[in-house]
């Protein structure tokens, strides 16, 4: 219980952390978004705003009023994120959670996919070949699994918008569905989400199966050769116990703390991907705030992305004594 | 009067598990190796066979063998008869298939591993192998759970802490003991133990030999009982078979063989157990060293290494020669070790 809130203690203060450096960021930078926020206003305001005027509309975007002190401006600005205030979006003049929160659900049914695919194809085929060690499915397996793991998923993106998109037009090449269906619980729209949303899957999950595949053969390997196999066997279980409760269970042991932090990654997993194919989640708005120089927006997505992930290594942390009682207890355990 | 090689104990009365020129090969690149050479011995039913020799002798090869476990590319030959009842029609276990062996092991010959902590699954608890094994051979699951209660507390553990316990919560010998009672559960005939206390310190080992007897007694078991250390299965088994590089020596009842061998090699094994009463000189580690599997000399194994050796030795396999009321030996020289081999008296209490 001690060992619980010390570690929820920790990912908190890291949280704190990132947000206290993002604030750093904005706030300090030579050159950085409040000067850029300035002079931008100055133009526009042709000279017409007075100084207090430029420094409340500021304040109003970023959270960061700039002619308090700065403890005051940082008490400020912590105490609009708690309250799930990120300021508001220069790009789209909208507060950054209206511009990032719709976008957040897609992002995550994206990478959330690809990772459920990338994972459960991995597995399968990582024991399949550990149990065929040797052969010659087992040696193409390992190389081809090699190839497409050092593979950027950019790459097979690239190949498939330009190949089934444009050159076989068999796939949309942007967006989340199309735009005459009406969102909702209807055949139509998902069957159109699905649809668009093929091709970024595919180009993750190609590329991230083949790691997946290679550690879980590793380690069925291992497993294969553990004392307690040969016991089990000779005890008479059956060929599927011994293969789910025996091999499959120690060997994705293991693995269970990479998934989580891949599960910690869904939020902000697809930066690249969601560009190239015109898929307005998370990652297309983060790109679109960098290019615009649309500060509040880009230090929101941080913000989400930095968390999601110390949430993903905390729950790993969390529940890895659940899955492998060896390690329960756990007080002298690494955390992030 | 010499026998030949394959009649060892036959005239035993009631075996419960004859071994019969069993082999177990490896196919190297362009030669085979043979890691068990033409063995035949029985264990006989309600007693303990100790099997004694040294590193890579053949010792757990012989036991696998026994239930048809020796694991792949090993190639196992021979003939292994198991007595399911004194006058029944033996199983020829070498020719079982998968499924009537999976039914023989465990519920009629059983095996206890050296390294009981990486015999259970780190992630299951103690009761979870135990249910398993029941299940996997429809026993009644509550009634068989009853049993494991009773077999935990015959060894000595507490029956709840076990069974809820993983086995990296229990110590050496508690999972040695755990693993002694998973092996007992379906109620097998047969018990081979493959060093079981070898990973343990000199009281666990002596603590769980001296259960073992008791729980012979009681579940009415054969035992065969695998081990390096001479001196510790002289105090328990009633017969003892002594191993050398991949062949039997000699086999006799413990009295016999601990203070009147006729072997070379098992007298020279006796000279090298060391003994707190005894000074340091008299011990003597044997010359030589034990043959490669892919290269055994064609006549009797322990020949290079023998002060008894002559060319027939070298040229022969020898056969079992009757030295005593039931003992043999396989030794051409037979006659002569006692005298060419010295031993101090009382190194090994039989």
């Amino acid at each position: 219980m001690s060992y619980i809130l010390k570690r929820l203690g920790r990912s908190a203060l890291t949280v704190f952390v990132v947000v206290s450096a993002s604030f750093g960021l904005v706030r300090l930078l030579p050159g950085g978004p409040l000067d850029y926020l300035r002079a931008q206003m100055i133009q526009q305001g042709g000279g017409d705003l007075s100084a207090a005027e430029i420094n409340r509309r500021i304040a109003a975007q970023t959270n960061i009023a700039v002619d308090e002190p700065v403890y005051v401006q940082y008490v400020d600005y912590m105490t609009s994120i708690v309250q799930g205030d990120f300021g508001r979006s220069i790009w789209y003049e909208e507060p950054v959670a209206s511009v990032i929160g719709p976008a957040i659900p897609w992002t995550v049914f994206l990478t959330a996919s690809a990772l459920f695919l990338t994972f459960t194809v991995g597995v399968s085929l990582g024991a399949f070949m550990a149990y065929k060690e040797g052969s010659t499915f087992d040696v193409t397996s390992t190389g081809v699994g090699l190839v497409l793991n050092s593979t950027p998923s950019y790459v097979v993106a690239l190949l498939l918008i330009a190949f089934l998109g444009y050159q076989f037009q068999l796939f949309p090449t942007g967006g989340r569905y199309a735009s005459e269906l009406t969102p909702g619980l209807n055949v139509p729209f998902l069957a159109s989400v699905l649809y668009h949303g093929m091709l970024p899957i595919l180009s993750m999950a190609v590329v991230g199966f083949g790691g997946w595949a290679l550690s879980m053969r590793g380690n069925s390997i291992r497993v294969l050769g553990e004392d307690y196999l040969r016991v089990a066997r000779l005890r008479g279980l059956p060929t599927r116990r011994i293969a789910i409760r025996y091999v499959a269970r120690n060997a994705i042991l293991p693995m269970y703390t990479g998934l989580m932090i891949a599960i910690g990654t869904v939020f902000g997993g697809a930066v690249i991907i969601e560009n190239i194919f015109a898929y307005p989640g998370v990652g297309f708005y983060l790109i679109q705030a960098i290019n615009a120089r649309d500060y509040p927006l880009m230090m929101g997505g941080f913000i989400l992305i930095t968390v999601a992930m110390v949430v993903g290594i905390t729950i790993a942390d969390l529940t890895y004594g659940w899955l492998d009682p060896r390690a329960s207890g756990g007080e002298s355990r690494e955390a992030y | 009067m010499p026998r030949e090689r394959h009649e060892t104990g036959r005239d035993a009365s009631d075996p419960i598990v004859e071994v019969r020129n069993v082999s177990v090969t490896y196919d190297l690149e362009n030669r085979d190796a043979m890691v068990l050479d033409d063995v035949s011995i029985d264990l006989r039913r309600g007693e303990i066979l100790g099997v004694v020799g040294e590193s890579g002798s053949g010792k757990s090869m012989l036991a696998n063998a026994m239930m048809d476990a020796v694991e792949e590319p090993g190639i196992t030959t021979g003939e292994v008869r198991y007595y399911p009842e004194s006058d029944a029609a033996p199983i020829n276990v070498l020719d079982l298939t998968d499924e009537e062996l999976r039914e023989l092991r465990w519920e009629e010959i059983s095996m206890v591993f050296q390294g009981a902590l990486s015999s259970f699954n780190p992630t299951m608890k103690i009761r979870g192998h135990f249910e398993e094994t029941l299940k996997a051979h429809d026993y009644d699951v509550e009634e068989g759970m009853e049993r494991a209660r009773e077999l935990l507390s015959d060894l000595y553990l507490d029956p709840d802490r076990v069974l809820d316990s993983y086995s990296h919560e229990l110590s050496g010998g508690m999972s040695q003991r755990a693993l002694i009672a998973l092996s007992l559960i379906l109620e097998p005939e047969v018990l081979l133990m493959d060093e079981p206390t070898a990973a343990l310190d000199l009281l666990m080992q002596r603590s769980i030999l001296s259960l073992l007897d008791d729980i012979k007694q009681k579940y009415d078991l054969s035992i065969l009982f695998i081990t390096h250390d001479l001196p510790l299965v002289a105090g328990l088994a009633d017969r003892l078979a002594i191993l050398y590089a991949f062949e039997l020596a000699e086999v006799g009842s413990t009295e016999q063989v601990v203070s009147n061998s006729q072997h070379p090699y098992t007298r020279a094994l006796l000279k090298a157990v060391p003994n707190l009463d005894a000074p340091l000189s008299t011990m003597q580690p044997i010359e030589g060293t034990a043959p490669n599997p892919a290269h055994a000399p064609s006549g009797c194994h322990y020949a290079p290494r023998c002060p008894l050796a002559t060319e027939e030795c070298h040229q022969e396999q020898p056969p079992w020669f009757d030295v005593a009321d039931d003992q043999r030996t396989a030794c051409f020289h037979h006659d002569e070790a006692e005298e060419a081999v010295a031993l101090e008296p009382g190194v090994v209490d039989a």
